[in-house]
C-alpha cells in the first residue's frame, strides 16, 4: 500500500473525527438553546459569550465526576457497553462523502472529500448502525437494574422494528441510483437544477419513511422510549455516570449527525447545489447546510411532540411504516423499469 | 495457494478468533454471554467474507444476523432474565449433538477436499491463475469490486430455485407467527 494513501487516510480520519466531535459538542448547546427559545426561556447563556463555552464546561464536568460501578453489575459488559455504543457511531461517518473531488494546493491529484468509498457503502452504514444497539442492550443487561433492563428491552425491540422500515425505504433510492455506493448516489442527483434530488424525483414517500424511522433509530423524541425519564428514570443509562455516561451521550449525538448526513446524501442530493461544478469548495457548505436542517428538525420535534406510548410505537412501525415502505418499493421498481 | 502478508495476518487472526468465540458460545455458563460470543463469531465470519472480497455477503451477514436476529435472541434472553450462573451448558442430548456435529464436520471436510463435488452439478476444474488474475483490482477499477452485481445476477439465474424455496419458507414462517400471535379476542372477531 502506498505511503501517500496511508497519510491521506490518516489526515482525513483526524479531520473527520475533530469535525464530528465538535459538531456533537455544539449540537448539544444548539439543542439546549433552541429548546430554550421554543419554550420561552433562555437556555444556557452564562459560560462564555452566548454560552459558547458551555460544551467545554460540560466536558470537564464529565471527566471530574465520580465513576461508579454498581456492585451487582456484570463488570466486563458494564465497561464494554459504552465503548460498543460509541465505536459504531464514530465509524459510520468515514463513509459519508461531504463534497466532490477538489484540487488542493501543493497536491497534484484531486482529493475526494470522504475518507473511504466502498461499493457497498449504504449496506456498511446500515450494518454499523445496527451494531450500535448492542451497546444499549448490554448496558441495560449489565447494570442489573430493573429500569435499565426495561430500557434495554425496549431499545432492542424498537431498533429492530424501525431498522426494517428504514432499510426498506432506502431500497427505493438504490433502485433509482443503481448502486450501493454513496458517491454514485450523490452523483445521480446532480441534474435539473436540484429537481433530480431523490426527495423530489419519485422518492418523496421513501423520504418521509426514512425521516420517521431515522428519528426512531437514534432514540430521539418522540420515540425516546429507551430513556423515557417519566417512567424509567433514565432507561438503559440509569446506572452510568462520569465519562461512561458521556460516551453514551456522544454516541447518541454522533448517531444524530450520521443519520442527518445519510438523509442528506440519500434524498437531498448530498453536496450538490448551484455553482458546485465551477467551485467544488462550495460542496461541503451545501452539505452542512442541509445536514443542519435535519439536526434542527430533530430539536424541533423534541420541543413540540409528546412521547408515544410503547404499543403505539410498535403498531406504528410494523402496521404502518413497514407496509408503506413495501408499497414504496413496488412503486419505485415499476417507475424505475418504465422510466430509466 | 499460500496466504501471504496482510491477508495471512488477517485470515489467521480472524479464523482463530472465530474458532475460540464459537467454543466459548457453547461453553459459557451465562446465556446472555453465550449470545454475545455468538455475535463475536458472526462478526468474525463477516470479516472472513470481506477477505474473500465478498463485500455484499459480509454486509448482509452483519445487517441480518448481528443487527437483526441476534438482537431478538438477546431480547428473549433478557425477557426471561436467566441470572443463574451455574447452569450446566451440556444437557442430556450431548451424545446426539456430538454425532450430528461430527457428521456435519465430515460433510464439510469432504466437500472441501472434493471441490468438484461441492455443488449440485459437476463444475469444470477452474484455472486457479485466471481466478487470481480476475480477482486482482485492475488499474482502472481501483479498489471497487463488482460483488453486489454478481450476487444479484446469480440469485436470479443460477440460484433461482433455492431463492424461491427460501422465500416460500419465510412466507410460511410469517403467516405462522401471525397466527400464533393472535389472541383469543381477535380470533373471535375474525371467526
Amino acid at each position: 500500500m502506498p505511503l501517500e494513501l496511508l497519510v491521506e487516510w490518516t489526515i482525513k480520519l483526524l479531520i473527520g473525527f475533530v469535525i464530528l466531535m465538535t459538531t456533537v459538542a455544539y449540537l448539544s448547546l444548539f439543542e439546549r438553546r433552541m429548546l430554550g427559545f421554543m419554550q420561552m426561556r433562555q437556555g444556557p447563556n452564562r459560560v462564555g459569550p452566548f454560552g459558547l463555552l458551555q460544551p467545554v464546561a460540560d466536558g470537564l464536568k464529565f471527566i471530574f465526576k465520580e465513576d461508579i460501578t454498581p456492585l451487582a453489575a456484570d463488570k466486563f459488559l458494564y465497561v464494554m457497553a459504552p465503548a460498543l455504543s460509541l465505536v459504531p457511531a464514530l465509524m459510520t461517518f468515514v463513509l459519508i462523502p461531504i463534497g466532490g473531488e477538489m484540487k488542493i494546493p501543493f497536491i497534484d491529484r484531486p482529493i475526494a472529500l470522504h475518507v473511504t468509498s466502498v461499493n457497498v457503502g449504504v449496506l456498511a452504514i446500515l450494518a454499523m448502525t445496527g451494531m450500535g444497539v448492542y451497546g444499549i442492550v448490554m448496558a441495560g443487561y449489565a447494570s442489573n437494574n430493573k429500569y435499565s433492563l426495561m430500557g434495554g428491552l425496549r431499545s432492542s425491540a424498537q431498533l429492530v422494528s424501525y431498522e426494517l422500515a428504514m432499510s426498506m425505504s432506502i431500497v427505493g433510492v438504490l433502485l433509482q441510483a443503481g448502486s450501493l455506493d454513496l458517491v454514485k448516489i450523490v452523483a445521480n442527483q446532480g441534474g435539473w437544477g436540484g429537481m433530480q434530488w431523490h426527495v423530489f424525483w419519485f422518492q418523496p414517500l421513501g423520504f418521509i419513511i426514512f425521516l420517521i424511522s431515522m428519528v426512531a433509530e437514534t432514540n430521539r423524541a418522540p420515540f425516546d422510549l429507551p430513556e423515557a425519564e417519566s417512567e424509567l428514570v433514565a432507561g438503559f443509562h440509569t446506572e452510568y455516570s462520569s465519562m461512561k455516561f458521556a460516551m453514551f451521550f456522544i454516541a447518541e449525538y454522533a448517531n444524530m449527525v450520521t443519520a442527518s448526513a445519510m438523509a442528506t446524501v440519500l434524498f437531498l442530493g448530498g453536496w450538490q447545489g448551484p455553482g458546485v461544478a465551477q467551485l467544488p469548495l462550495l460542496g461541503p457548505f451545501y452539505f452542512v447546510a442541509k445536514m443542519l436542517f435535519f439536526l434542527f428538525l430533530y430539536i424541533w420535534l423534541r420541543a413540540s411532540l409528546p412521547r408515544l406510548r410503547y404499543d403505539q410505537l410498535m403498531d406504528f412501525g410494523w402496521k404502518f411504516l413497514l407496509p408503506l415502505a413495501l408499497i414504496n418499493i413496488v412503486i419505485s421498481a415499476t417507475v424505475a423499469v418504465v422510466l430509466l | 495457494m499460500l496466504l501471504q502478508g496482510w491477508e495471512a495476518f488477517f485470515f489467521y487472526g480472524l479464523a482463530i478468533t472465530v474458532l475460540f468465540m464459537a467454543v466459548f458460545t457453547v461453553s459459557a455458563k451465562n446465556a446472555v454471554h453465550s449470545a454475545l460470543f455468538l455475535i463475536s463469531t458472526l462478526i468474525g465470519l463477516a470479516g472472513l467474507f470481506l477477505l474473500l472480497r465478498a463485500e455484499f455477503v459480509a454486509g448482509a451477514q452483519i445487517l441480518v444476523y448481528v443487527g437483526g436476529i441476534l438482537v431478538l435472541f438477546l431480547f428473549v434472553l433478557m425477557l426471561v432474565n436467566i441470572r443463574d450462573d451455574n447452569q450446566n451448558p451440556f444437557n442430556r442430548q450431548d451424545k446426539i449433538a456430538f454425532v450430528v456435529s461430527g457428521l456435519l464436520l465430515g460433510a464439510i471436510m469432504f466437500s472441501v477436499y472434493h471441490t468438484q463435488q461441492s455443488g449440485f452439478f459437476k463444475s469444470k476444474p477452474t484455472d486457479e491463475r485466471a481466478v487470481i488474475e480476475s480477482a486482482k483490482p485492475g488499474p482502472n477499477t481501483g479498489m471497487i469490486s463488482t460483488d453486489t452485481e454478481n450476487v444479484g445476477k446469480t440469485l436470479y439465474t443460477k440460484a433461482v430455485l433455492p431463492f424461491e424455496v427460501a422465500s416460500v419458507l419465510l412466507l410460511v414462517a410469517v403467516i405462522g407467527s401471525v397466527l400464533l400471535a393472535r389472541d383469543k379476542k381477535q380470533e373471535e372477531t375474525y371467526d
